[in-house]
């Protein structure tokens, strides 16, 4: 634990006060905010906006000081690995570094910000891992304050999607209508029945041959 | 007014990043409508913050120190990370509009930069879905021209429709854009849409496919997840 008393020593003056100041005009329900001695959300606000302003690495080093070993300890004990641990503390405090710009403390406490982008981060490092996805919607589903740096990468993975609705798309129009309904309208056969005014039956032989031609032919693209 | 709002559980969960991607989508493209529920997620994730860096950490004391778990050697990362002074410019997003049955509709920020399939239609019903890869849980947009109903599924699983534009109503009332409607299995109500309406489902439950189809999709099954 000592290394989170890194900026302890920079606490002077009432922390109280420090709060009020600090809690955003848009959080209408206030919280009261019960200050650790170790923390100064003033203090914070002030280094982020020296590395905004004058990219200054003094107040860089401070902020990291006061991150780097909470942020390590709770990505070492949430994914324990601490490989990816040290991959998701480097990645938030680059954002830290090359966003500091776009932190504005009248929209939020520092602690919030950093909060956010460790959690972004967290998602869309994990993501990859996962789901061997690298399409960083982070920033799309939780917004950080005043950023926007959505990438416009990662269209083109959905080949094989492409390629089923083109195969679809060859199938005899009545094969094509009860697949369709079946896999994209979520319907049951007998459902697809009443509202295509069709006898069960007729689905059931339609999705059948439908079926079976469209894996004869993915098949036989992917052998 | 919305009057169908995710738990306070779903928000939790949508502020720790620990729901599948498509609830996260859905409880992000909420808050964008609901004033309400974008005051909660604000004040929790306040809260979650100051629990991780503002708190004592007991819960890691009983712990190895960090510099036994860890040795990140902190000032060569601190060197690496400042010894390039350029900054992340904000880009603006480009803003998605889909096209479907003659309405044009800009989709909402948060699955803006999803990959969707394209549309397929039923009579007046037209489903894109968005291919996310997150096995059972598979989320898609769902149109509905005036005067269609949203269909009924055969699933048991959870379902979640966030309704983007229009208007549906069933025996309960009338959903507005907004609306955050969670179903489980048990509802059997078929909801219509008199002027028309532009869905965005979650489902968790294959079943859809019954078991015959479900098996001999199976080798197709592997290039849609
Ligand atoms: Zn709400």
């Amino acid at each position: 634990m000592q290394l989170m008393s890194n900026s302890s020593n920079n606490l002077k003056g009432s922390s109280d006060r420090v709060v009020t100041s600090n809690l955003s005009k848009t959080q209408t329900q206030s919280i009261p905010r019960k200050m650790n001695n170790k923390t100064d959300l003033a203090q914070l606000t002030l280094w982020l906006e020296q590395i905004a302003k004058d990219r200054n690495k003094q107040a860089f080093t401070e902020v990291f000081k006061f991150f780097a070993p909470k942020i390590t300890n709770i990505c070492s004990h949430k994914f324990n690995n601490p490989q990816l641990a040290g991959e998701v503390l480097q990645e938030t405090m680059t954002n830290v570094w090359r966003k500091a710009h776009l932190f504005h403390s009248d929209k939020g406490a520092p602690t919030t910000w950093v909060y956010s982008i460790m959690r972004n981060v967290s998602f869309d490092i994990l993501r990859k891992i996962k789901s061997k996805k690298e399409d960083n919607l982070s920033d799309d589903i939780w917004p950080l304050i005043d950023s926007d740096n959505s990438s416009e990468e990662g269209y083109d993975d959905h080949l094989e999607n492409q390629h089923l609705m083109a195969h679809i798309d060859k199938l005899p129009e009545a094969q094509q209508q009860v697949i369709r309904g079946v896999y994209f309208m979520e319907m049951s056969q007998e459902q697809l029945s009443k509202q295509l005014n069709i006898p069960l039956g007729t689905i059931k032989s339609r999705l059948r041959l439908g079926l079976a031609k469209l894996k004869q032919h993915m098949g036989a693209d992917h052998d | 007014m919305i009057k169908h709002h995710p738990s306070e559980e779903l928000l939790n969960e949508y502020v720790e990043a620990s729901l599948p991607v498509s609830m996260s989508a859905a409880v992000a493209m909420h808050i964008e409508m609901c004033g309400e529920c974008a005051a909660k997620v604000a004040t929790l994730t306040d809260q979650k913050a100051e629990a991780c860096f503002e708190g004592i950490h007991s819960k890691f004391t009983e712990h190895d120190d960090i510099a036994d778990v860890v040795d990140f050697n902190f000032d060569n990362m601190i060197n690496a990370i400042t010894v390039n002074d350029a900054i992340d410019e904000v880009k603006s997003t480009p803003k998605t509009t889909i096209n479907i049955k003659g309405k044009s509709v800009v989709l909402p920020r948060a699955i803006s930069n999803m990959p969707t399939s394209s549309w397929s239609n039923i009579g007046k019903l037209s489903r894109s879905r968005i291919e996310l890869d997150e096995g059972k849980v598979r989320a898609s947009l769902l149109n509905i021209e005036p005067g269609g109903s949203v269909p009924e599924h055969t699933h048991k699983g959870f379902e979640l429709t966030l309704l983007l534009s229009g208007s549906f109503k069933d025996d309960m009332g009338e959903y507005v854009a907004g609306d955050f409607i969670v179903l489980d299995g048990e509802h059997t109500h078929q909801p219509v849409s008199d002027d028309g309406c532009l869905c965005f489902t979650v489902s968790d439950d294959a079943q859809h496919f019954t078991q015959g189809i479900n098996k001999l999709l199976n080798p197709i099954a592997q290039f849609l997840y």
